[in-house]
């Protein structure tokens, strides 16, 4: 049913990503789920099944503020954006990233 | 309080969540690269589970579900709660009586180590329990070993006087170690002293009252210690008030005051046993090692005081035990009988759930299908049958409630005297409490079976429990023939009962008590005042006569004593003539109705205190002492008074069936006030109607001749009567309630095991009426069915009936205890119930469309 060689998400990470895919702006949730996609280079599919759920879970955790707005076809949308926790939240997950990811590296680059 | 902000906003959110998901399929579809939406619903309620209020949410939703469930199948609705209902409400019911009697510790300091101490004559039957000689009882306090202490009481009728208001009262008069003995308080005041208690011999000066007097009388005064009242005529003082609640073996006591024992004074030789006795056992003393010392310091005392004391002993009784000693063994049994009902109720719900899920499995199947999640659809079922136990929980405190206002109006009095029975909160905590336990556990089994995706091991499993619930249902027809023959039993007594003749006329008999204080009368004076009272009361209208009585019967005690017979040498010693003594007005036998078989009623000469002494004796007395010789000619005595001289016997009257209406009435002598005066009476008045309507002219007549004086304890013949066929009445309608909830609960068993196999085998019976067979043969087939686990469960409750009526024999009047009736009735009455049972879930069967019946799954 999904593309051949998309990744499922584990939970967490998709929370990471949604953050970081709004730290430039806010979006609708289409949109986010289109971002990743692409700047994953479609190797990440975003399930609505996980999204809206994530979505609403960050915003009751006050990680992100949902707003009506108009879209660009003039259609009311919800569109997501960081807060000030979120700001906070998404350094300290990238931070942790990226201490993971080194660590996994080491440890797979080890001969 | 932020989910209750959110839970009113939901809506708003729901429509939200649509438009969202609307947009995002919208943009979705224009992209004709994206693969297909995946289940909205199943997002949907993954976005709900995020909502923190979800649980309040569902649970509401569900009850909400679960209550339309039940309004669209009331049959089944009202059979579960209804079975709920029943068994919960008993069991309050039971439970609080049983509480109240067996279980609450009694109030006092260490209960356990209080025991009653009675006097026994070891050849006299039945004596175990006699009250106490002052004397004996000094002799006990001062030389036992084994008791902390013992204290004395006993009740005496007592008037009330404060201002212009009086009022008889229940007093008991207390020696001073009473109150200090069980270990309680004054809650106002003090508590009188040893010093005090000894003086009162001389001079009655105080009086303690009880929390209830206090609030009701003196409207809770917050001077009244130190106020002074008049007590039978002689100014007290009151010195406290006892705690709310305080009561000794009677709660209808409102007055204490001090004994006044004195140990210089003979009473073995001035008095008889009248006292009670209760003491607090050594904590280092065992009950039968206290008993066997005080059977040896018993003994010792007989031999000193052989006159008085010849063949006494002395027998100890816990006071538990003498608060129950009848009904203790009758309670246990009841609680058992109560057990047996609330597991039946409990099988009952769990079969017509199990009846209700197994129709209901496809609709399972398709919400599974329509992305329902397991667990969801197991708390729905959950949240079903909490519902059905909290509906049941509730009806069953209703029903506890009024049955135990009927339990309490019916019980003899001798059971609730003591008692304070009232449904409290544990109770009400104690049912809710098993009713969650009984929903849940009820809840959970068949929403497992039903949850389980294996649909053959479901089967498998179904079919054992169908063996199980068979049994089940088998038993509780057995119990239900077991109560329904004892009920049946009881009913044919009380009939045979009512139809007893008991040798009185109660029709529109009036009765009260009139009480003179020694302080004011003198005995002298008693008897012209009685006769003043009773003239009076003889000229209102619509009176036909009345007198009065020392012990009216068909109320307790009387009194009774040895009687000699002129010209008779003295009977040899254990072959006393025994006798009943009551002391009449005259005219007191054409007033209750008791014929004069031979010679005369009492005149009014006879009263005059120089007359010479007269006696009337009844049918009994002639016919066990003097047979075969004409009364009217002989001499008797009585040992009553300090001399006794002979007496003609003037007349013979009607045998009353004294004491109980199923015992032989036992011979009495009548003596005439004039001879034998009592300061208080029982007036008894006949009137032409009903009558209730003198009461009012009566009181006015005695607040004529005497102000301070009132009347109590007012009350027709008739309720005195009726008091004596308590127990039995009692009996029969605990028994009749048992047996007609058991006979419910297993017509409600029979149709919840019919319904499900019904249920179940609609394919099979679809297939019968397809091929022909007609309406009759299939009602055959479910009947067949059912008589198979019916047979069974009433043959094993005939042959435990057989057994078990043996026991209640004793209770019985004049009916057998293998009644043939009873024997007969009893299952005819038990399968035209189960075949109504049975009929319901028949005759669906023999409605059924063969061509929807085999569409099924």
């Amino acid at each position: 049913m999904s593309k051949a060689g998309a990744r499922d998400l584990i939970q967490g990470t998709l929370d990471m990503l949604v953050l970081k895919t709004l730290a430039r702006g806010a979006l609708h949730g289409y949109a986010i789920a289109i971002a990743i996609g692409q700047r994953s280079a479609e190797e990440l599919r975003v399930e609505e099944g996980a999204l809206y759920p994530a979505l609403h879970r960050l915003e009751v955790a006050g990680l992100l503020a949902g707003e009506w707005k108009l879209s660009g076809t003039n259609r009311r949308a919800k569109f997501y954006r960081l807060t000030a926790a979120g700001r906070k939240y998404l350094a300290a997950e990238t931070s942790n990233w990226n201490r993971l990811v080194a660590a996994v590296a080491r440890v797979m680059e080890t001969p | 309080m932020k989910w209750l902000l959110k839970l009113l906003r939901r809506r708003h959110l729901e429509s939200d969540l649509a438009e969202e998901l609307a947009y995002h399929r919208e943009m979705r579809a224009a992209d004709p690269d994206a693969p297909p939406f995946g289940n909205v619903t199943r997002i949907r309620e993954s976005m709900r589970e995020q909502w923190t209020f979800r649980w309040i949410e569902t649970a509401f939703r569900d009850a909400a579900f679960a209550l339309r469930g039940f309004r669209k199948s009331p049959g089944f609705a009202i059979a579960a709660i209804g079975s709920l209902a029943l068994g919960i409400g008993v069991v309050i019911a039971i439970y609080t009586a049983a509480d109240d009697l067996l279980f609450r510790p009694l109030p006092y300091r260490e209960p356990d180590r209080l025991v009653m101490l009675w006097e026994s004559n070891r050849t006299v039957a039945g004596s175990e329990h006699n009250s106490v000689s002052p004397g004996n009882l000094l002799d006990w306090k001062s030389r036992n070993r084994v008791f902390d202490g013992i204290a004395a009481f006993y009740q005496a009728p007592t008037i009330l006087q404060d201002g212009d208001r009086a009022e008889q009262f229940h007093a008991e008069m207390v020696s001073a170690n009473f109150f200090p003995l069980l270990g309680v308080q004054a809650f106002r005041g003090r508590l009188f002293t040893e010093a005090e208690d000894l003086a009162s011999a001389q001079s009655d000066s105080l009086v303690l009252i009880s929390y209830r007097l206090w609030q009701t009388w003196f409207a809770g005064d917050a001077r009244i210690v130190g106020h002074r009242v008049m007590i039978n005529s002689l100014p007290r003082t009151i010195i406290g008030v006892m705690p709310p609640n305080f009561y000794f073996r009677d709660r209808a006591v409102d007055l204490w005051a001090p004994l006044g024992l004195d140990p210089a004074r003979p009473y073995r030789l001035v008095s008889g046993r009248y006292m009670l006795a209760v003491a607090r056992l050594n904590r280092a003393l065992t009950f039968a090692r206290a008993q066997s010392e005080m059977n040896g310091l018993a003994a010792v005392i007989e031999r000193e005081n052989s006159a008085f004391n010849k063949n006494w002993t002395v027998t100890l009784e816990p006071l538990r035990d003498s608060l129950v000693r009848s009904v203790r063994t009758s309670l246990l049994l009841l609680l058992a009988a109560v057990g047996l009902l609330l597991a039946a109720a409990c099988a009952n719900v769990a079969n017509l759930l199990l009846a209700r899920y197994s129709a209901r499995r496809s609709e399972m199947a398709l919400r599974l299908a329509l992305g329902a999640g397991r667990g969801r659809l197991t708390r729905q079922l959950l949240t079903e049958s909490l519902m059905l136990a909290a509906l049941g929980a509730a009806g069953g405190i209703l029903l506890g409630h009024y049955a135990l206002i009927g339990l309490v109006a019916l019980a003899p009095e001798a059971i609730t005297h003591s008692a304070y029975i009232a449904i409290d909160w544990r109770i009400v905590l104690f049912a809710v409490g098993l009713s969650a336990v009984t929903g849940s556990f009820i809840g959970l089994a068949p929403s497992l079976i039903v949850s389980k995706p294996d649909i053959a091991l479901d089967l498998k499993r179904t079919s054992a429990w169908g063996g199980i619930r068979a049994w089940l249902i088998a038993g509780e027809i057995a119990a239900s023939v077991i109560l329904l023959t004892g009920a049946s039993l009881f009913f044919r007594s009380v009939v045979k009962l009512q139809h007893v003749h008991s040798g009185l006329n109660p029709a529109h008999v009036l009765t009260f008590r009139f009480s003179t204080p020694a302080a004011r009368y003198k005995v002298a004076d008693r008897v012209p005042f009685f006769e003043r009272l009773i003239e009076r009361v003889e000229r209102l209208p619509g009176v036909r006569s009345a007198s009065a009585v020392s012990y009216l019967p068909f109320d307790g005690m009387a009194a009774g004593t040895d009687v000699k017979i002129g010209g008779r040498p003295p009977a040899d010693p254990g072959k006393e003539l025994g006798a009943v003594i009551r002391t009449v007005m005259p005219r007191y036998f054409e007033t209750l109705g008791i014929p004069v078989r031979r010679g005369r009623d009492f005149a009014p000469a006879d009263n005059l205190p120089n007359s010479p002494i007269r006696f009337i004796v009844n049918e009994a007395f002639v016919h066990k002492y003097l047979p075969g010789e004409d009364p009217l000619g002989h001499t008797i005595s009585a040992d009553m008074d300090d001399s006794n001289p002979f007496g003609a016997i003037v007349g013979v009257v009607g045998d009353v069936k004294e004491g109980s209406l199923d015992k032989e009435p036992e011979p009495t002598v009548y003596y005439v006030h004039g001879h034998l005066s009592y300061p208080s009476l029982v007036f008894v008045v006949r009137t032409d109607n009903d009558s209730r309507g003198i009461i009012a002219p009566i009181r006015r007549i005695v607040h004529d001749l005497d102000s301070a004086l009132p009347i109590a304890e007012v009350r027709t013949m008739e309720a005195v009567l009726g008091e004596t066929y308590a127990r039995e009445r009692f009996s029969t309608v605990l028994l009749g309630g048992f047996s007609a909830s058991a006979l419910l609960l297993a017509a409600i068993g029979i149709y919840g095991v019919l319904a499900y196999s019904v249920a179940k085998r609609t394919r099979e019976i679809g297939i019968r009426v397809a091929v022909g067979a007609d309406a009759g043969c299939i009602v055959r087939m479910v009947l067949a069915g059912a008589s198979r686990f019916v047979l069974t469960g009433l043959g094993i409750g005939m042959v435990g009936a057989f057994a078990f009526s043996r026991f209640v024999s004793s209770l019985l009047f004049e009916t057998g205890p293998h009644d043939p009736l009873t024997f007969a009735l009893t299952p005819a009455i038990l399968i035209a119930v189960a075949l109504a049972a049975a009929y319901i879930p028949a005759r669906r069967a023999s409605r059924l469309d063969p061509l929807r019946a085999l569409r099924v799954e």
